[in-house]
């Protein structure tokens, strides 16, 4: 299987090992990811407007496991940091390190559909 | 003849990790059949209803319930449980203090294989039930010292309420762990390890061989001994002297 892959957010190698270079597999993996990581941003986004902190933390905790799976780079030091901070971290401080991680998400949607519109 | 099916529901409102464990299933566990899935602990009830599994895959923090909440609502649990977590998850201090088994997000084919290989090799698994019935009265009982470790040693499965464990001591690659009545079992995990499961429940590593619990404390000598309910002094570490006092507020 010959996949090109501009990896400017997203490291390839555990996504191509756990589908063992089979394209459906592949494919399956990446149409998920587009299906439910916007879902998930905008509820991050509701939950900022709203200060809604649980919340917050919730979905980040959700969305941890998927962003190593996917290899997304970068982003382990804000999971972490959301999951263990989320009650205690002032608020302009919050909305900085989420519209920053949002900023990132946004450009990893867009590489994910590239990596979709040309190879399958 | 044919080796009878290890029958499993997933149960996790990730719908990656049902990709995720559907994969890997139908790849690289023929001996496991994937019953169900479920994304939400209501229809999990529902699956497990359903289907009576050998083995179930639950996600600890689902949307509308935990895991243990979910097992709590069931009126008998004849299966075995494998936890799914993250590393980061309060609940995985609960998985470890009552030995149930668990695998952490995302989940590693190696590490699947050897939770696959826990549950056939596992003879007893009527104790691996009782275990997550002891886990659902533990996570019920607010006074912490009336909760119930569950431990290994090389013969048997150990069961011991906090308040009776007086201190524990390092021996080499296990530990003792010293009871009330002056009595005292080996157990297999270090003193770190031990530390892990019992800092946040009233015990203090006051000396790399040993750790205390609060309630059997009497008083801390000038000498730097700690004396305990049943007579023992134990030694304070010169440098944990302050984080002690801190701690049991002398």
């Amino acid at each position: 299987m010959e996949i090109k892959w501009q990896g400017t957010y997203i490291d390839p190698e555990n996504l191509i090992e756990i589908s063992h270079g089979d394209k459906r597999r592949l494919l399956k993996y990446l149409n998920r990811f587009q299906e439910l990581i916007p879902e998930r941003i905008a509820v991050l986004e509701e939950s900022l407007k709203v200060n809604d902190r649980k919340m917050i933390r919730q979905i980040v905790h959700k969305m941890g496991p998927q962003l190593q799976f996917f290899g997304v780079k970068d982003t382990a030091p804000f999971v972490r940091r959301l999951e263990f901070e989320y009650e205690t971290i002032p608020y302009d401080q919050l909305k900085v390190l989420i519209e920053s991680f949002l900023k990132k998400m946004d450009a990893v949607q867009q590489e994910v559909a590239m990596i979709i519109k040309s190879n399958f | 003849m044919a080796q009878q099916k290890i029958r499993c529901i997933v149960i996790d409102d990730d719908l990656f990790i049902h990709d995720l464990m559907e994969d890997k299933f139908d790849r690289h566990f023929p001996d496991v059949e994937l019953l169900a899935m479920a994304s939400s602990g209501a229809e999990g009830l529902e699956k497990i209803k359903a289907h009576q599994p050998d083995l179930v895959f639950l996600d600890v923090e689902m949307s509308d319930m935990t895991g243990f909440e979910m097992l709590a609502q069931l009126e008998a649990i004849r299966f075995q449980t494998i936890f799914i977590t993250t590393y980061s998850h309060y609940a995985i201090e609960a998985i470890r203090f009552n030995a149930l088994d668990y695998l952490v997000k995302p989940i590693k084919l190696n590490e699947l294989k050897q939770a696959v290989r826990r549950y056939k090799n596992n003879i007893e698994k009527f104790k691996v039930l009782d275990r997550v019935q002891q886990a659902l009265i533990n996570l019920k009982t607010k006074k912490v010292s009336d909760q119930t470790l569950v431990l290994q040693t090389h013969e048997k499965e150990l069961r011991i309420t906090l308040k009776n464990i007086t201190y524990l001591e390092a021996a080499r690659n296990y530990s003792y762990i010293h009871l009330s009545g002056n009595k005292k079992n080996l157990c297999t995990k270090t003193l770190s390890n031990l530390e892990g499961l019992l800092k946040d429940k009233g015990f203090f590593r006051c000396h790399k061989s040993f750790m205390v619990n609060r309630i059997h404390i009497l008083s801390l000598e000038k000498n730097n001994m700690i004396v305990l309910s049943n007579g023992t002094e134990i030694p304070l570490a010169r440098r944990k002297r302050d984080a002690f006092k801190e701690w049991f507020d002398v």
